[in-house]
């Protein structure tokens, strides 16, 4: 009988190991810088939420801090150039929306696909991470699902005339979480973590935070699978 | 609320079903349902004779039996736990595993992981649903034998599957409630057979080919993902074979006037149903037929007995069968006993 709870034996400090978490490492730190930045800029089109959006935006940048001392411990340097090429769409994106003053466009961006994206990569990280880097993403993944949680809020009080551009955005982002994945997958499964699980846990957090904002079954199966090839 | 965890049979069902529901993007090969989440797609009331209404969904796990024939047993796994996370999310009081979805649990021994993400799960939320299916099987050999004029005290019946969950408990209630002339026992693991022997204090151990040309009635309870060839010409005739496989397509293989099979593990309810999943699975009746695993779930809804009735292996007695066979008269189900 197959065992389940085969963990694979990992080695840490094989060259292999530490030449893909550079890159992973490196995508990690920025998602989190992008979205410190992303919630402060939010800040700007949401002025009565300007607090609670800078306390969001700091809790990333305590994160960001967090996986760069998981980078340090495994003496790994962060391939931060190539990180920046990752975001390059997404980041594109969202400044585009926000420079036209798309609120709706800036939340599905950051507040749900990068969001659960980050909490599908910790999920499916946590249980074959090193015991530092453990720790570590156990606390954050805690933080992500309230920003999951803001996004959702917002947009569920503002569905109705928030709907369409939605549709749209996910239209247009979706297909790039999927490339975004796609590109990560060697590395990914060199640290044990593999691209259907990553693909089924996305779907699974963006699809309840779709539902959680008013859509009904039948659409979120729909457009949380969009462009999935 | 109740909960019942489901699949589809194969992928190509799968991608008819995405089809015809409009879902185009779920058209896709087995790696795309190796990442698809599961989903509640239907929500329904079911009501008892007694008048009582209660509410339950359907969650699409989206497993595949595929998935088991080409070893992906992590994707099988995973997709199990992230259903019940979802039932569990969903404050559901008790939920059923249907299909293959129960098997996985047990032989992964899946109870050992109580924490899927966020979610924790309770056990004594869920049920494998197997008593009320090894009830109904059994009831099934009773009444169908008799109709067919098939006299079970002058009869040996063959148990396919004998040393599982529900193949073992048919054998305990043919045992003790029947006074059928041969039971023969028929599985894999020699062990299990010894064991299951013992503790019947009866039946008699054969393999698969020697056992059937043998049977007047057979009881096909193997979980296994593939189907059985048997030769009609082989067989006793007349034969009553109670096809509690899944999918149930032994009648397809056989096209002679007395070798007879029979849907197993299915009942009938009396009032109809509001829901769609039975008719995505076949059922012929879809508004009031379907699996008795399910029914175990709708009956503890009933009953308010929220906790695992079935649960463990070969743990399924014949009072516990006898519980929730007189749970199931009372809210108006019974054992299907038309071909």
């Amino acid at each position: 009988m197959q065992k389940l709870a085969e963990r694979p034996e990992l080695n840490f400090s094989s060259k292999e190991y530490k030449d893909s978490y550079s890159r992973i490492n490196a995508i990690v730190i920025e998602g989190e810088q992008e979205a410190y930045e992303n919630y402060g800029q939010l800040a700007e089109l949401l002025p009565e939420l300007k607090e609670e959006l800078i306390r969001l935006a700091k809790m990333e940048y305590k994160h960001k801090k967090g996986f760069e001392s998981c980078g340090n411990n495994l003496q790994v340097k962060p391939d931060l150039e190539y990180a920046k090429k990752f975001f390059a769409d997404l980041h594109g994106n969202f400044q585009k929306a926000k420079a036209e003053g798309k609120v709706v466009t800036c939340l599905l961006i950051q507040s749900l696909i990068i969001e659960a994206f980050a909490i599908a990569a910790y999920n499916i990280y946590i249980p074959v991470a090193d015991p530092f880097a453990k720790k570590i993403t156990e606390g954050v993944v805690k933080d992500e699902y309230l920003h999951l949680n803001f996004g959702e809020k917002w947009l569920g009080e503002h569905f109705e005339e928030s709907k369409a551009e939605l549709e749209k955005a996910n239209h247009e982002n979706l297909p790039i979480v999927w490339r975004m994945l796609n590109e990560v997958e060697k590395d990914a499964k060199v640290l044990a973590m593999e691209k259907e699980a990553l693909v089924e846990d996305f779907m699974i957090s963006y699809g309840e935070a779709l539902g959680n904002i008013g859509f009904p079954t039948r659409d979120i199966m729909r457009m949380s699978a969009h462009g999935i090839r | 609320m109740f909960g019942l965890i489901g699949h589809l049979t194969s992928l190509e069902h799968a991608q008819k079903v995405a089809v015809s529901l409009g879902l185009t993007e779920y058209n896709q090969d087995l790696d795309f349902w190796c990442s698809a989440p599961p989903q509640i797609i239907d929500n329904f009331h079911v009501t008892s004779v007694t008048g009582q209404v209660i509410e339950g969904k359907y969650i699409e796990s989206c497993f595949l039996p595929e998935m088991l024939i080409s070893r992906r047993i992590k994707t099988a796994i995973r997709k199990i736990l992230n259903s019940m996370a979802l039932a569990e999310k969903s404050n559901l009081n008790i939920t059923a595993l249907g299909g293959f979805t129960s098997v996985i649990f047990e032989e992964f021994n899946l109870k050992e992981n109580n924490q899927v993400r966020n979610v924790e799960l309770d056990y004594n939320h869920f049920t494998t649903g197997n008593t009320h299916t090894a009830y109904v099987i059994a009831r099934q050999v009773e009444e169908v034998s008799n109709q067919l004029g098939i006299d079970l005290s002058r009869s040996t019946v063959a148990v396919c599957g004998a040393t599982g969950d529900i193949g073992s408990a048919v054998c305990r209630w043919l045992e003790k409630k029947n006074n059928i002339e041969e039971l023969l026992l028929v599985a894999r693991n020699q062990e299990r057979l010894n064991n299951l022997q013992a503790e019947l204090g009866r039946g008699k151990i054969v393999s698969l080919e020697n056992a059937l040309p043998l049977a007047d009635i057979i009881v096909w309870v193997a979980s296994i993902p593939k189907g059985l060839e048997i030769m009609a010409d082989t067989l006793k005739k007349p034969c009553l074979i109670i096809d509690g496989g899944y999918p149930k397509n032994l009648d397809s293989k056989f096209d002679h006037p007395d070798v007879h099979v029979l849907k197993g593990g299915i009942v009938e309810h009396s009032l109809d149903i509001d829901w769609k999943i039975m008719e995505i699975v076949n059922m012929d009746v879809p508004s009031r037929q379907m699996f008795a695993c399910f029914a175990e779930a709708i009956l503890l809804e009933f009953e308010q007995w929220h906790s695992s009735f079935s649960w463990g292996r070969n743990m399924i007695t014949v009072e516990k069968m006898e519980r929730i066979g007189a749970a199931s008269i009372k809210h108006g189900f019974s054992p299907l006993t038309t071909f």
